[in-house]
């Protein structure tokens, strides 16, 4: 065999073993009802979210997120797989809303809490009330504060 | 209105008519009507051009009888954005496309002319594809009415102002994106019918006419090759400014769709500098020419059919179906018809001349080396097309979504980066320094990079934030230290440097050393490019800041200097301002005056207008005053209001908002149509009633002045832009210092005196925009100076070379 044909099959088994490998590598991005981020799980049907918010009198933290936003990235990488956020994170009902998402209620959503860039998070309360907004990307000790202020801001109320 | 979608629908048959010719001629091998067949060509592309012209007067004019006029352009929209809005959707876009695509069809068969049999299939084909697109346009036409909007309105109805231009097209860069990149398509029309001619004729048993032909497919694929770069070029300098989250590139789809025929025209170059008719690539050079269209028409239609939706996907339904059958159809010729004549009909043994058999029969040689870096950036291109594809067949086929981000491109594309380096230093070192000395600086260079992968001076240092979950290749590669991109780039650097010093400078033909110049200036500028990206997104760094009483310091002289923590910036804000666009709104630009009111007449009758005129006559009765306007037939009636109540005098100018009522006073002769509101709704020009309020654009910005190390770096404004008419969509208005050694980038989000700021220090953008800079202007000596099948070649009056049988192409 010449060694330009062995060059081409070589290349060839490359692009199947990348192509096999990747599919099988790729994160699970969402299933039936969850997205997942980091190490959270997130609801994606935002009624389903909404009444399970009023039924445990908790807070609902709403990610606006999209599949090629770097931060979001940043954020699983760096929040999401902190143990303490993760913590913080068990006092509120996660909603994800990838802001590509081109359903109604996804974009009546994203109108009624301005997100128009991910990431975006907003922390609201059963009844959609604002507690803390958080545009951008914050740092996870940033982060956290903000999560603090929006359980104190919910506790108050 | 119509004159648009008949221009276009002329432009079809013409282009049909030419097209058939063709074919029968190539066919019947005879010459009916071939004198037609330049003049059809030449009428297609003026009717084209001509209705795209017309579209861009409409826009010009702000022609909103037209729907597609008024889906993308706003009164507001200064001329120079009206014009871009004309290729801000589908149809806008696939008319430029298709009357670029008949001007080179055009110019190539003005120069070419049709003796040759292949050259009318050739044109042939390029003039179907012309038709195709202008055959999408007649069905889905850019000048449809405005009543296709409003099929309730009277057939004569035309809004008085636009819905506007997407925000985030509102850009220079923006503007030239688009065309560039249409004529880089278009000029790939050309290879595109050429390859697939020479595959129809090898099929019918007759010669190729690769081999022949070889010069002008070799230029058509440069000069596309070099406005496809500057096209992604230019999209990603306004990813950077506008988008002021993704940076130059986010591997968001779109970008993806475009870089996929850049790679692989990348790929294509080399392998036709390669093409030899009876061995090298006889099979593989014209098969990636052709293929390199249905590619185009791929990525195409990703950006367009809505497959895919980023913030990219500025149009999406509509034209997608379209698209999908040209691409069967430029898959079909393009890609499977070589592959199946590469199948079934190629020869068994090509016979090659002795001395390349010896020479392919050895592992390392400048063939080999050749085929290896062609297969490599095809490797590399298939990693994006992957990308692209495996998530939608995943999630069609199991319903489970997988992510598909930066990381899965980074982290496949690195290493086969770095093998295409030392692959390229390799063969450039050969060259020079022949097979032995050569696989030994290999050797120290490959072991310098896997070294250099280990050594990370800290966690910035490495490709990407993987944890034990990830795959393992993924790990092993994500923590693998960014020093490994010095090595390969370095041993390319050098080799070609070494490489042009050793050949150009004693060789006779000028323009022999200026194209390897060239060649030198596109592979050293490739390298450093690959280190800049590479390092810059690793090495940005960034910090944040909130100013919270940025309002009240804005107006103090001298104001706080605020040091940016984590950084040696510090910022200080001198200016704090709110603004609305239009910035003076001129009521002529929103209202009707009391003549167009009379000239609509019963169209808008039970329409709600706004109107304005002189008031010449007011009457009060006990439920309404009535407001003459001009001595005119028109009267703004408001309910229940009395004339104190209105504030208006007669001679004020007045303005109102309500609806068009055709004879609604009977018995008051001198009425023709009142505009019947309530009190509300009608006031003095001076201060017009907020129904009136056509405020596109609420801005928010503040003036910064950014410090570092305490010298005044920059000045300038930050902030943001909310469109109200466009869903509220928010546009962020970043302030970019370009430095030489790094940018600082800050993003401010401005709100109630408060102001959030982000700075980022990006390293290294001046070398990458120079680099860029070098890669455009090598090619353009390639394809002017190439003694082979260089421009300057076509005219021999200018620099007459004798062309100099080539050792040493690349």
């Amino acid at each position: 065999m010449s060694p330009r044909k062995v060059f081409t099959i070589t290349i060839f088994i490359a692009a199947i073993g990348i192509g096999y490998y990747s599919m099988n590598a790729a994160p699970v991005l969402s299933d039936d009802s969850h997205t997942y981020h980091g190490d959270t799980e997130w609801r994606t049907d935002i009624d389903d979210a909404q009444q399970l918010a009023a039924e445990q009198e908790k807070p609902l933290l709403i990610y606006f997120w999209t599949t090629w936003c770097t931060y979001c990235e940043d954020y699983n990488a760096n929040a999401y797989s902190d143990p303490a956020v993760l913590e913080q994170l068990d006092e509120f009902v996660l909603l994800a809303v990838n802001l590509e998402d081109n359903s109604q209620q996804a974009g009546a959503l994203q109108q009624q809490y301005s997100a128009n860039y991910p990431p975006q998070h907003v922390a609201v309360t059963p009844d959609g009330e604002v507690l803390v907004e958080i545009n951008g990307y914050a740092e996870t000790d940033a982060f956290q504060g903000y999560l603090d202020e929006a359980l104190e801001e919910w506790e108050r109320q | 209105m119509m004159g648009g979608t008949l221009l276009i629908g002329a432009a079809v048959l013409s282009g049909l008519a030419a097209t058939v010719l063709l074919f029968a001629n190539y066919l019947r091998r005879e010459e009916r009507y071939l004198d037609a067949v330049t003049p059809l060509i030449g009428t297609t592309a003026g009717l084209l051009s001509l209705a795209l012209a017309y579209l861009t007067y409409q826009f010009v004019t702000t022609d909103y009888a037209n729907a597609y006029v008024w889906n993308n352009t706003a009164n507001y929209i200064s001329l120079f954005y009206r014009i871009t809005g004309v290729y801000a959707g589908n149809q806008g876009s696939i008319l430029l496309w298709a009357a670029l695509t008949a001007v080179v069809a055009f110019w190539a068969v003005a120069v070419r002319g049709l003796e040759r049999r292949e050259t009318r299939l050739v044109q042939g084909i390029t003039m179907g594809v012309v038709t195709y697109f202008a055959a999408m346009l007649v069905l889905d036409s850019p000048f449809k009415p405005i009543s296709s909007e409003f099929p309730e309105m009277d057939p004569g109805f035309v809004p008085i102002d636009g819905t506007g231009l997407n925000p985030l097209l509102i850009d220079p860069y923006m503007a030239i994106h688009p065309p560039i990149m249409f004529i880089a398509y278009a000029l790939l029309t050309m290879p595109f019918a050429i390859a697939v001619t020479h595959f129809i004729s090898t099929v019918r048993g007759e010669d190729g006419l690769f081999e022949e032909w070889i010069g002008s497919v070799t230029r058509w694929l440069r000069i596309a090759w070099l406005f496809l770069t500057a096209a992604i070029t230019l999209g990603s300098l306004w990813s950077y400014r506008v988008l002021g989250w993704g940076g130059i590139w986010a591997w968001d789809p779109v970008e993806v769709a475009v870089l996929i025929p850049w790679l692989f025209l990348t790929a294509t170059l080399h392998a036709v500098m390669n093409y030899r008719s009876r061995s090298t690539y006889a099979t593989l050079a014209p098969a990636m020419t052709g293929a390199t269209l249905a590619l185009i028409v791929y990525a195409t239609a990703i950006v367009r059919s809505g497959v895919f939706r980023s913030v990219h996907s500025f149009a999406d339904g509509g034209i997608g179906a379209a698209l999908l059958v040209l691409l069967a159809i430029t898959s079909i010729l393009g890609i499977g018809l070589p592959l199946g004549y590469w199948l079934l009909r190629e020869p068994e043994t090509a016979s090659e001349t002795a001395a390349d058999t010896s020479q392919s029969q050895q592992w390392v040689s400048r063939v080999n080396l050749k085929h290896l870096a062609v297969l490599s950036i095809g490797l590399l291109g298939f990693v994006s097309v992957w990308g692209l594809t495996f998530p939608v067949l995943n999630a069609s086929v199991t319903g489970v979504e997988v992510e598909v981000g930066g990381q899965y491109y980074n982290l496949w594309s690195y290493p086969i980066v770095l093998g295409v380096l030392l692959v390229l230093g390799f063969y450039m070192d050969y060259d020079v320094e022949g097979r032995r000395r050569a696989l030994i600086s290999l050797g120290i260079f490959s072991l310098l990079t896997v070294l250099a992968a280990l050594i990370a001076p800290s966690e910035t240092w490495t490709l990407s934030n993987v944890d034990g979950s990830d795959a393992l290749l993924y790990r092993l590669v994500g923590n693998a230290s960014a020093l490994s991109i010095l090595p390969p780039a370095a041993y390319v650097c050098l080799t070609v440097i070494k490489r042009t010093l050793e050949f150009v400078p004693g060789n006779p033909n000028r323009n022999f050393q200026l194209k390897q110049v060239g060649i030198t200036m596109i592979h050293v500028a490739f390298a450093l490019l690959v280190v800049t990206v590479t390092f810059s997104y690793l090495f940005t760094a960034q910090s944040s800041l909130v100013v919270a009483d940025a309002d009240r310091e804005a107006t103090i002289e001298g104001s706080a200097v605020h040091e940016v923590p984590d950084s040696n910036y510090a910022v200080q804000v001198s200016d704090y301002r709110s603004y609305q666009r239009p910035e003076e709104p001129n009521v002529e630009n929103m209202a009707l005056s009391s003549e167009q009111i009379v000239s609509r007449g019963q169209e808008i009758h039970e329409t709600r207008q706004p109107v304005y005129g002189t008031a010449t006559q007011i009457n009060t009765g006990p439920n309404a005053t009535v407001i003459q306007l001009d001595n005119s037939g028109i009267w703004i009636g408001a309910m229940n209001a009395s004339q104190t109540e209105l504030g208006i005098s007669e001679g004020d100018q007045v303005v109102g908002v309500g609806t068009v009522m055709w004879d609604f006073l009977p018995n008051m002769p001198q009425s023709d149509g009142v505009v019947v509101t309530e009190a509300a709704n009608v006031g003095p020009v001076s201060n017009p009633p907020t129904a009136l309020d056509q405020t596109r654009v609420e801005g928010t910005a503040v003036g910064l002045t950014v410090y570092q190390n305490g010298e005044q770096i920059a000045r300038g404004n930050a902030g943001q832009e909310q469109y109200r008419q466009q869903g509220g969509m928010e546009v962020r208005d970043v302030l970019v210092d370009r430095g030489l050694t790094h940018d600082t980038y800050v993003i401010a989000a401005v709100d109630d005196g408060t102001v959030s700021l982000t700075v980022k220090q990006i390293p290294l953008m001046t070398v990458m925009r120079l680099s860029v800079g070098a890669l455009l202007l090598g090619m353009l000596l390639v394809i002017v100076f190439d003694p082979a099948h260089g421009l300057a070649r076509l005219w021999p009056q200018v620099t007459r070379q004798q062309t100099t049988a080539e050792t040493t192409s690349d």
